[in-house]
């Protein structure tokens, strides 16, 4: 039986398709994965106030803090993207994206000076972590966003809840941007996902089994307006990231597919393609507005349904 | 062109200074209950006392609509109105309600007017039946035993709210209290057996009540069949209902009028508008108005004018004169000479050109509007946060309604929550109140939330708003104010 739950956390739409033969027990563990969302929720969150992160960022200029498993296992994996990715994803990149945020809302763009004063502030290398769980940042005015990098681990988390109720075959979706497949649909070999399309033109589809996607795109340029910024920060410049593309990437944990998503999205596909050479078993597909389409596959095979 | 234009508009003030005669003694959005089971549980028990019945349901149900201690109306087309009127009055119902898309109004109030003096102790209503199940909803497509999903590229939750349809409404008539029903939506895969809950009638009756207008809501059929049976747990989930409608008859919140931001001014309503949908859903408090029945009113105290029409000579002369004043006109996809066109044009890109007039702009779109999600970004960039009456943090899953007195300041905030799982909401609202004070349905009794006034804007939390609540501003000492809610 199917059982269908969704529910508002980390300010997006989580939802879970489930599989068994019972839907009590469908329930009840769609139930606790929720609730393991919701305490990844509590732990990674920037918005609340109590977070350990929040926490973390309140005091960790000043003494090595520490902080839950969860939150040690992100802020880690999330440095060894950055450097895989020689510091295009960086979680520290907060206080320039703060900066940014009063230009998104209207407010005048940051000047040249004020951009300036904030990169001292933006480093994921001024980083320190103490095993086992504690850690210190090397700069007075550091701040950590897990924005990128977090409803990847929730939904991780949730998939880990299911599996150990038993549940083998589920969807969990992070509001569309991220997404888990778990198994398959009874009678069929995996979940059929319809990729973002920008040109409405191609219809990129993957099949998804034991699997994630996640996809990131730039805010969409102003209709009324000049050089309108997105919410993507490049770290290396300061500035909102000019791209039209629109990329999706498949690879086997959310946490994986989430910060690829922005980090392929920041190096375009050229640069793209240098850094998946080195990764085993990921896929990647940017499709800009024009219909122009650049793939990487050494893992799942992307279809394509449209007529480009 | 221009005298016969005039001529319209004076007729449709006329119209409608006549309409709110007839009409203003409805004082307070209600709501009225679409009943099809054969037996009903009595009005004072219900607690709600107009029921809808359809137009060919068996005498002795209106008869027991009645005894039962209902206001019964039908629900009827426009055609049918003048038959249903007539026997109206002979079988004692308390009015008529007459279905029409708001699309389809061009003759309705000229219809109005007569039923309304042929029947003068009828009440008429005019229902929009396009609007939508309130709900908060996922990105899952799921048909049968798959499962569908679509990726995108943001994660932001999307809401199905009523509010642009209310605000639509009103542009079709604004002396009367907008009127909506919506169907539910089937259940999806995977709940097939999953019921209307409690939270999800109470958000609907929320939603009304919050927006001002009078909702008819369909009960399931089974749920009437318990009522009438006196199921306790029908009556248990019925009584958090009824809570909502309670909160929402009130009748302080009569005096109180929208208040906007934004002024839309369209040639044809159309209540499927995404761009005026988005606004909504972005908290951008806008009103209506359609073009040939606009006064020079309908556009005062707004700080953007949105022009969905082809502005016509006096029209055109209006707005130039506003953005004189400082005000922002963004006239969409209206290709034609304009007085503003006589200053320098700055492109501001490919699709979008800006003249400075006075101390304000004139922009120009020159397609319709390709993505409504921006656009509504963009207005909201146009009003900017020095003028913005209202602003929201963490409420995503959040429509908020700011009301004012006549020519007023602020008065109340009313906030619904479509994700039914609490929420800690920020605002931020535009003058200085020193007491704020918050009422939900849920809790019931009023709480002082704590102040922060800054620049002439008062920032306050709401710690836990669930389905609804709404905000009082006040400007007093908060001795003098009191526990209790106005």
């Amino acid at each position: 039986m199917l059982v269908y739950q969704k529910k508002y956390i980390m300010g997006t739409v989580f939802e879970i398709a489930a599989y068994d033969q019972s839907s009590q027990h469908a329930s009840a563990a769609i139930d606790q994965a929720f609730q393991e969302i919701v305490h990844v929720d509590d732990e990674l969150s920037n918005y609340k106030s109590e977070s350990a992160l929040s926490k973390l960022n309140r005091s960790a200029h000043f003494h090595a803090e520490a902080v839950p498993s969860d939150l040690y296992r992100v802020i880690e994996a999330a440095v060894q993207f950055s450097k895989l990715s020689d510091g295009k994803f960086d979680i520290s990149i907060a206080p320039l994206v703060n900066l940014w945020k009063a230009a998104l809302s209207g407010d005048a763009a940051p000047t040249l000076e004020q951009q300036q004063a904030v990169k001292p502030c933006v480093g994921y290398e001024k980083i320190e972590f103490i095993a086992p769980r504690q850690i210190s940042f090397r700069s007075p005015c550091m701040q950590l966003d897990l924005g990128a990098i977090g409803k990847g681990y929730a939904v991780d988390r949730a998939a880990e809840v299911l599996r150990v109720s038993g549940i083998i075959n589920a969807l969990i979706n992070a509001g569309g941007s991220t997404m888990v497949a778990m198994g398959a649909p009874p009678g069929q070999t995996a979940w059929l996902v319809h990729l973002r399309d920008p040109s409405h033109k191609i219809d990129p589809q993957v099949m998804l089994k034991d699997e994630s996607v996640s996809t990131s795109e730039q805010s969409m340029p102003s209709l009324l307006g000049k050089n309108s910024p997105g919410h993507i920060i490049d770290p290396e410049t300061g500035q909102p990231l000019q791209t039209e593309f629109a990329v999706s990437v498949i690879a086997k944990t959310g946490m994986m597919s989430d910060s690829f998503a922005t980090t392929l999205l920041l190096l375009g596909p050229a640069q793209g393609r240098v850094l998946l050479a080195r990764i085993p078993a990921v896929s990647a597909i940017w499709i800009a507005p024009d219909a122009r389409v650049e793939t990487v596959i050494s893992g799942p095979q992307i279809l394509f349904g449209g007529k480009a | 062109m221009i005298i016969r234009q005039v001529t319209q508009r004076r007729i449709a003030q006329t119209a409608r200074l006549g309409l709110f005669v007839l009409v203003s003694t409805c004082g307070w959005s209600s709501v009225f209950i679409h009943w099809t089971g054969s037996t009903l549980p009595p009005a004072r028990e219900l607690g709600v006392s107009d029921l809808v019945l359809s137009y060919d349901a068996p005498s002795p149900l209106m008869q027991a609509a009645r005894k039962q201690g209902y206001r019964a109306y039908v629900e009827v087309l426009p055609q049918q109105a003048t038959e249903a009127a007539t026997k109206a009055e002979s079988e004692g119902w308390a009015g008529i309600i007459l279905r029409t898309r708001v699309s389809e109004r061009a003759q309705m109030q000229t219809i109005l007017a007569g039923l309304r003096s042929a029947h003068p102790k009828l009440r008429f209503f005019v229902l929009d039946p396009d609007g939508k199940q309130p709900e908060m909803r996922g990105s899952l497509v799921i048909k049968r035993d798959a499962v569908l999903e679509v990726s995108s590229p943001t994660a932001q939750p999307w809401i199905d709210s009523n509010l642009a349809l209310v605000r639509i409404e009103q542009g079709a008539d604004s002396g009367q209290i907008p009127m909506y029903s919506f169907t539910w939506n089937p259940p999806v895969a995977g709940q097939p057996g999953r019921m209307i809950t409690a939270a999800d009638y109470s958000l609907a009756v929320a939603e009304a009540g919050a927006f001002h207008a009078d909702l008819i809501l369909e009960l399931d059929a089974g749920l009437q069949k318990a009522l009438s049976q006196r199921d306790p747990q029908a009556w248990t989930l019925w009584k958090q209902v009824r809570s909502y409608a309670e909160f929402y008859s009130h009748p302080a919140q009569a005096g109180l009028q929208a208040a906007a931001d934004v002024a839309v001014v369209v040639d044809d309503l159309d209540s499927s508008d995404e761009a005026m949908n988005l606004m909504a859903r972005h908290n951008i408090p806008f009103k209506v108005s359609v073009a040939a029945n606009l006064q020079s009113q309908d556009l005062e105290g707004v700080d953007v004018v949105v022009v969905f029409a082809k502005p016509d000579k006096e029209l055109a002369a209006q707005l130039e004169h506003l953005a004189s004043q400082g005000k922002t006109i963004v006239v969409v996809d209206a290709h034609g000479s304009y007085p503003w066109q006589t200053q320098a044009a700055v492109q501001l890109n490919e699709h979008a050109v800006s003249y400075a007039v006075g101390s304000g702009k004139v922009l120009e779109l020159s397609e319709p509007v390709s993505d409504p999600e921006t656009f509504a970004q963009d207005i909201r960039r146009l009003i900017g946060n020095q003028n913005a009456l209202m602003t929201l943090w963490n409420g995503l899953t959040t429509i908020a309604v700011p009301y004012r007195e006549k020519r007023g300041g602020l008065k109340t905030v009313d906030l619904i929550n479509y994700a039914q799982d609490p929420v800690r909401v920020q605002v931020k609202v535009k003058g200085s109140f020193t007491v704020i004070r918050y009422d939900s349905p849920e809790r019931g009794g009023c709480r002082s939330l704590a102040p922060t006034s800054h620049d002439g804007f008062t920032e306050f939390v709401i710690p836990d708003l669930l389905i609804a609540g709404r905000v009082h501003l006040e400007n007093q000492p908060a001795a003098a104010s009191g526990e209790r809610c106005p």
